[in-house]
């Protein structure tokens, strides 16, 4: 449905206005204990939230978006903040637990707020013995004379220390993001030599003739190239790998049903196994560097790698289940040669060595986002890719995640998170029904939107909700991150969930609702699976 | 699938080998609505209200000999102007001579020389070929082109970086 505005359809449309409501909406409304700066964050996100769902602009123009608003609304050189000062004045000394104080310092409710760190205030409950015009005498046990009292409980710096603004543009060179970049450029540098092509077919060979077992090896082969390239170029590329298989089958053979979706699935869930495998990860990593904690690349392997297999081992048996093959054998056109050229030797063995620094560094002790700048820097010295195939990268993707993690950074700083998840007590509900609805909440908003837009949705708050302690001691906070990245990822009922379940539908092998069959098992499945992983293999694994 | 708004224009003066054009290209009409005309002056006109309209021609067809104006200086005229510059262009044949031949390769960039009698099959494989060179030139989103275009070529575009949504 086209509306003849600008050319957006009706959805876009409402998305846009929709965005522009939310940006003004939290001033429009009470928000109780929520700060000036959490209001003004508030606004960004509604606005975010709703161009990310709605798309009336690219996600990664709205993610550009974000950190214009945060530079020009939300940091400390911003035209809100530049001039501002917090007031304050120290209380008078009046002895016996006694003190005068500025009578505008008093709230409602007779406490007054007290400065005890840049962004922090203290709520201290008074009892007033005397109001004379501007001052007030009051008496409290907790005040101090170093306890700066704040006059104007109102101001727009309480409970918020703005940070630099590269605070928020920063975010384009977060470690994570380079970490990506060095994955990007081997990726971009594997599809210009042909690499992932030529191991493709060498990978297939061992798996023989037999149907089941060719699915399994795209199956594997898929999630094997998708954790270290996007999973939209892996699933574009096994797709020129099953269209000659398919053309071998009988047109009623539902077999090819089975092959056209494993490798949506297989891309999908092989993002999962290492850190850039896919964005969702990166936000996850990046969300939990924010907290100060560090996870190494095969720390992150060794938490994601086994329910990625259990998870396609699973795949290769429900599609065998829903669509047998009829044919017995059939054979691989697996022709092709290893480039040879000096400048794809040169990509095999530095692509080699940052492989094997990423799943060393125990030993080294060199960070995997450090290392990944050997293959940025080496690469383009020594001529394997040129300038045009860097301007190739997915630069989208990058702008994208770090308008993510920058919301990430602002919803903790101005106590947004916080309050968006106060008020409810989490703690009771326990372990297994919290991880259970992250994982369900995750999943399904994913099926619906980009898998990076979910996970930048969701994880701020999820970290917030750690941070509060609400959620009770069971918790690790890797968990809680990993929980949400890995749900992302096993969102695929829909052609809309992702890019490569776009690609294998249009291909018009496989109907919607085969997609949405197998896609629905896959998901729920990959819930219980993530249940039984919280409980019995992360908390041992996970500091 | 539904049509895209990327036409295929076909133009023949005689009726049923037009007829015969148009049926054997039927396949693709589903994603490609198809035109017809029956001479230049019409040809011409045709596509200016499909461009108008807000369409895109994607491939044109077209005989030589024609009344009028004939086939290459349709095609000629055509490539001249901007807007029809991209469409694919593919010139039908029993008799042109080499120096027509030769002046639709150069000055009309002519993609395809299609000799009558053709087969089916050679104009299908012809077509597609060269619409799959379209959507690679002109479409932001070549998904929905996958199933009845060249998919493996698509795909290749994806593998190597054509854009897409993101993950």
């Amino acid at each position: 449905m086209k509306a003849d505005f600008l050319g957006l359809t009706f959805a876009q449309l409402s998305g846009l206005l929709l965005g522009i409501f939310g940006l003004v909406l939290p001033f429009l409304l009470p928000l109780g204990t929520l700060s000036f700066a959490g209001q003004l964050g508030l606004g960004i996100l509604l606005l975010a939230a709703a161009f990310w769902i709605f798309e009336p602009i690219p996600i990664f123009a709205t993610s550009m978006l974000v950190i214009f608003l945060q530079v020009f609304l939300l940091s400390a050189q911003s035209p809100v903040f530049s001039e501002a000062e917090l007031p304050v004045t120290e209380p008078v000394d009046m002895s016996h637990s006694s003190w005068q104080i500025p009578a505008s310092a008093l709230k409602d409710d007779q406490t007054i707020l007290v400065s005890v760190g840049p962004g922090e205030t203290k709520s201290i409950h008074v009892s007033i013995t005397e109001r004379n015009g501007q001052h007030a005498i009051v008496k409290s046990d907790e005040l101090r004379a170093d306890h700066p009292v704040i006059t104007q409980p109102n101001h727009r710096l309480v409970n918020y220390d703005p940070s630099s603004y590269t605070a928020f543009t920063g975010t384009l060179a977060h470690g994570i993001i380079i970490l990506f970049l060095g994955g990007f450029m081997l990726a971009g540098a594997s599809v210009k030599y042909n690499l992932d092509k030529n191991l493709t077919r060498y990978l297939l060979a061992p798996f023989g003739s037999k149907p089941r077992f060719i699915l399994l090896g795209i199956i594997l082969v898929t999630a094997v190239l998708s954790a270290f390239m996007s999973n939209t170029a892996t699933a574009a590329m096994m797709v020129t790998v099953i269209i000659p298989i398919i053309a071998q089958l009988d047109p009623k053979d539902q077999f090819k049903y089975g092959l056209a979706l494993a490798i949506p699935i297989a891309a999908n869930i092989g993002g999962i196994a290492t850190p850039i495998g896919t964005p969702p990860n990166a936000i996850a990593i990046g969300a939990l560097q924010g907290q100060g904690i560090d996870i190494t690349f095969t720390e992150w392997m060794i938490v994601a790698v086994p329910i990625v297999l259990i998870m396609l081992f699973i795949s290769w048996v429900l599609l065998q289940f829903f669509f047998p093959p009829k044919i017995d054998r059939f054979k691989l056109q697996l022709d092709g040669k290893l480039n040879l050229e000096p400048k794809a030797i040169g990509l095999y063995i530095i692509f080699a060595a940052t492989v094997i620094l990423w799943i060393t560094e125990e030993f080294h002790g060199i960070p995997s986002n450090m290392i990944a700048f050997i293959p940025v820097a080496t690469l383009v010295a020594g001529g394997i890719l040129t300038k045009e195939d860097v301007k190739k990268i997915p630069w989208d993707v990058l702008w994208l995640m770090a308008g993510g993690l920058s919301l990430g950074v602002s919803m903790q700083a101005t106590g947004l998170a916080a309050w968006l998840i106060g008020g409810v007590d989490w703690a009771s509900l326990g372990y297994v029904a919290l991880i259970l609805s992250f994982a369900l909440v995750a999943v399904a908003m994913s099926n619906f939107l980009s898998n990076t837009v979910t996970a930048t949705l969701i994880m701020p708050l999820v970290i917030g909700l750690y941070l509060s302690g609400t959620m009770g001691d069971n918790f690790s906070l890797i968990i809680v991150g990993v929980v949400i990245a890995v749900s992302c990822s096993l969102a695929m009922a829909l052609p809309i969930s992702t890019p490569p379940n776009a690609i294998a539908m249009s291909t018009g092998f496989i109907r919607t609702k085969d997609m949405a069959k197998v896609g629905l098992t896959v998901g729920f499945i990959g819930i219980i699976m993530i249940l039984i992983m919280s409980i019995a293999y992360w908390p041992f694994v996970t500091p | 699938m539904e049509s895209s708004d990327i036409y295929i224009i076909c133009i023949e003066d005689e009726a049923e080998v037009l007829d015969a054009v148009v049926r054997d290209l039927e396949k693709l009409e589903a994603t490609f609505p198809i035109d017809t005309a029956t001479s230049a002056e019409e040809g011409r006109d045709l596509v200016n209200k499909l461009l108008d309209d807000g369409k895109k021609i994607g491939l044109i067809v077209c005989d030589h000999i024609l009344p009028g104006d004939n086939g290459v200086e349709l095609l000629i005229e055509l490539h001249k102007d901007e807007k029809t510059m991209p469409a694919k262009k593919v010139l039908l044949t029993g008799q042109a001579g080499l120096d027509d031949t030769v002046k639709a390769l150069n000055e009309a960039k002519l993609h395809h020389y299609i000799a009558k009698p053709w087969s089916k099959e050679e104009l299908n494989e012809v077509a597609v070929n060269l619409l799959t060179d379209f959507v690679l030139e002109n479409e932001p989103n070549v998904l929905p082109f996958m199933n009845v275009l060249d998919a493996e070529r698509l795909s290749e575009a994806i593998r190597s970086g054509k854009t897409l949504s993101n993950e």
